[in-house]
């Protein structure tokens, strides 16, 4: 990995990681569960891609990176579809 | 596997930011402008990887696809600090 | 006038739902009370001692919430119109709390999160019911 990738890396988990705060901060406020799901997504990734960067090479070889971006995902997909078709109170605002 | 989660990636990423610019032109609120454009960069940046990873792996094009992404989340945080209220 | 524990949950509901913040709290309320009255943006803004382009899209927000109505031949006019007796009674409700716990609900309000966020939110809708 050239300097420039790892730095690149190390801003955008930071940034990540604010990002999903962000969105945890707004799930508090509002108790709708689709921004639990967007802080999830954004953790997740930073969590991801600092497993790699310990673990692994940099092309994102291992089965459980993708399960975790995959996991992230179908969050967000989720609690769209929750937001959409959804009963009841989960489809505040 | 990995074809598919950058794939699905892509595209629930490109489905997030058709709703929030669809919301964008509805309001015109700032915040949805700038994560629709966040997520347009990362549904970029996923299919970025999935060509570099799939379809031509002699290149690398690992430091496109970090830089995509850096900027993509870099506008979203912009709009979360100073749209977000 | 005491008040029911029920009550105050369904004003509190009311509002969390409905109220996007206290200035549309009181638009409505000035327009309930009112009733029929019709008020444009400009009568409006001087009784609220606001700007007249707030109190456009104060109005014009109430309206798409279905709260207000707008008068039909007329341009920018909005009053207060039945839509039903459950829906009097409880703005009847969410007007009485409001004069004597406005501090209350206030921050009930102010607890909900910005309109930018509950937005970004409202974006990620896209069937088109009302929610329950």
């Amino acid at each position: 990995m050239t300097r420039v990738q790892a730095f690149l890396l190390g801003i955008t988990v930071m940034m990540s990681t604010t990002a999903g705060v962000f969105f945890l901060k707004f799930w508090r406020s509002t108790r709708d569960v689709l921004f639990l799901a967007f802080a999830a997504f954004f953790l997740l990734e930073a969590l991801d891609r600092t497993t790699l960067f310990v673990f692994a090479g940099d092309n994102e070889g291992s089965p459980w990176v993708y399960f975790i971006r995959l996991l992230a995902t179908l969050a967000i997909l989720a609690a769209i579809l929750k937001k959409n078709y959804g009963t009841g109170r989960s489809r505040t605002l | 596997m990995a074809e598919a989660v950058y794939l699905l990636g892509a595209l629930t990423s490109l489905l997030c930011a058709i709703l929030l610019f669809r919301g964008y032109a509805a309001g015109k609120r700032k915040l949805l402008l700038w994560s629709g454009l966040c997520f347009a960069g990362l549904s970029v940046s996923n299919g970025i990887t999935f060509i570099d990873l799939i379809l031509l792996p002699q290149w690398d094009l690992y430091s496109y696809r970090l830089a995509t992404t850096a900027i993509s989340i870099a506008l979203l945080l912009y709009g979360l600090v100073w749209t977000s209220q | 006038m005491a008040e029911s524990d029920q009550e105050q949950r369904r004003v509190d509901e009311f509002i969390l739902e409905k109220i996007d913040s206290v200035s549309h709290l009181e638009a409505l309320l000035l327009l309930w009370n009112s009733r029929p009255k019709e008020w444009s943006p400009e009568e409006m803004a001087r009784r609220l001692y606001v700007d007249t382009r707030i109190a456009r899209e104060l109005l014009a927000d109430l309206q798409r919430s279905d709260l207000i109505a707008a008068v039909s031949n007329s341009n920018e006019s909005y009053c207060y119109e039945t839509r039903s007796e459950e829906r009097d009674q409880i703005i009847g409700l969410v007007d009485a709390t409001y004069r004597f716990q406005v501090v209350r609900i206030s921050n009930l309000i102010h607890s909900k999160g910005s309109s930018a966020v509950r937005d970004f939110a409202r974006a990620f809708r896209f069937t088109k019911k009302e929610p329950e």
